[in-house]
């Protein structure tokens, strides 16, 4: 899998500082997690986290707060078992989205289908498992927001380039997204979202009212 | 003579570890052997020097965010516990120990905010979970690369100023105008200054791969 396409630095550094909204921390996430080019950037972020934290003006602590720590430690079991799969083994669902609880499959227009992905907070983002058919013309829109879309099998193409396994498109409220999905095979997509969709076209009045989540 | 080269090489060495520690000369502390004790036999004195260097510090990191004392409190506590918790996990090749620990409070502190969005109108106190699983959605599971010591080379060639910028911007979260203010440049320069670390960063990190 050759990746010619990374989120944006600052927002692998908003990643690693943990200030992404939750359907962005899992979107740019899972493409930290496949490419180890954007790995090594997260890690530096950290690493320059960790000498912030050494160098911080120490703030003192609860007088008893090491021994309601030491407590705490004693009281609670000591690892919890690992969580059953709430997805299954779903081949539309990759590894690392396999915590998160998935929706049905919807079909909101030919060859076109989405699964919402349930967030544990009620934040302004979406995110969702899009499903295109090969050679259709995916969601034509824009948006106020922000959207990033990661490809985890399959391809499309738009103005930006070609798109493939493992790619990652950012897309603001400047883009005119027209994306085109490749003949090669079915393209599923992990996307966030945020703000309010312009939908274009008849296939966008098809699909808004299911995007909206 | 060799002998005499060599006798220079661990002044050098002491004096780049000290980089860090800003206050004066500090004895330089294996942070990563007292986790490895605590890890091994659940040694409790290891675990005590832990406790009292890095809560203060998490404690304050997380008030300069903008945390509120309770929570900051909170989030240092925790993350002392999944300290001792996780040390087994912690691996030097792949982070240092104080970078290791800032993943576990900076986690801690996204399922917080999450648990509270979604628990928004109960009226539920500050306290987390003794337990961050690995089922907690902030744990993305990244695997991580064995070449701590390279990104930190990498690092280094960042400029001092450049290394500021990035902290205050993203780890201390504090907004761009007050970091011009706090560092007496334009806003704009602040804007430049981010980017160009940004881009910086990715290039020397493209070099050492």
């Amino acid at each position: 899998m050759t990746i010619s396409h990374h989120p944006p630095e600052d927002l692998l550094a908003d990643f690693a500082a943990g200030k992404l909204e939750e359907a962005h921390q899992l979107v740019v996430g899972v493409h930290v997690a496949g490419c180890p080019r954007c790995t090594r950037f997260v890690e530096a972020i950290e690493q320059l986290a960790g000498a912030a934290l050494e160098e911080v003006e120490p703030v003192p602590i609860a007088p008893d707060a090491f021994d309601r720590v030491m407590s705490r430690i004693q009281e609670a079991p000591r690892e919890t078992a690992a969580p059953s799969l709430v997805s299954g083994m779903d081949d539309d669902v990759p590894p690392a989205l396999r915590k998160y609880r998935i929706g049905k499959r919807r079909r909101v227009a030919p060859g076109l289908s989405l699964r919402p992905i349930e967030l544990s907070s009620s934040g302004k983002s979406r995110a969702f498992l899009l499903r295109s058919a090969p050679g259709s013309r995916m969601l034509e829109h824009t948006h106020t927001g922000t959207e990033l879309t990661l490809v985890l099998e399959g391809s499309f193409s738009h103005e930006g380039g070609r798109f493939g396994p493992g790619d990652f498109d950012y897309g603001d409220d400047e883009v005119d997204h027209r994306p085109i999905v490749g003949d090669e095979g079915p393209c599923l997509c992990l996307v966030a979202m945020t703000g309010d969709l312009r939908m274009n076209g008849l296939l966008g009045r098809l699909i808004g009212p299911f995007v909206r989540l | 003579m060799p002998i005499r080269a060599e006798a220079g090489l661990p002044r050098r060495v002491t004096a780049r570890l000290s980089i860090g520690a800003s206050k004066g000369p500090k004895a330089t502390v294996d942070w990563a052997d007292l986790i490895g004790r605590v890890a091994s036999d659940g040694d409790r004195e290891a675990f005590k020097r832990l406790f009292e260097h890095f809560a203060p510090r998490i404690k304050g990191l997380m008030l300069k965010a903008g945390c509120s004392p309770d929570v900051s409190e909170e989030i240092a506590q925790s993350t002392m516990i999944a300290v001792w918790r996780k040390a087994h996990q912690f691996d030097p090749a792949t982070a240092g120990a104080p970078a290791w620990i800032f993943t576990i409070a900076r986690n801690l502190r996204i399922d917080l905010f999450r648990r509270r969005a979604r628990t928004d109108r109960l009226e539920t106190g500050p306290e987390l979970p003794d337990a961050p699983d690995q089922a907690e959605p902030a744990d993305i599971l990244i695997s991580r690369g064995q070449d701590a010591a390279r990104i930190a080379s990498a690092l280094k060639q960042l400029s001092a100023e450049q290394s500021m910028v990035v902290r205050l911007s993203f780890i201390e979260e504090r907004p761009h105008p007050e970091i011009a203010s706090a560092l007496g440049i334009p806003l704009g320069t602040v804007k430049s200054r981010i980017r160009l670390a940004m881009n910086r960063l990715r290039d020397i990190l493209d070099e050492e791969a």
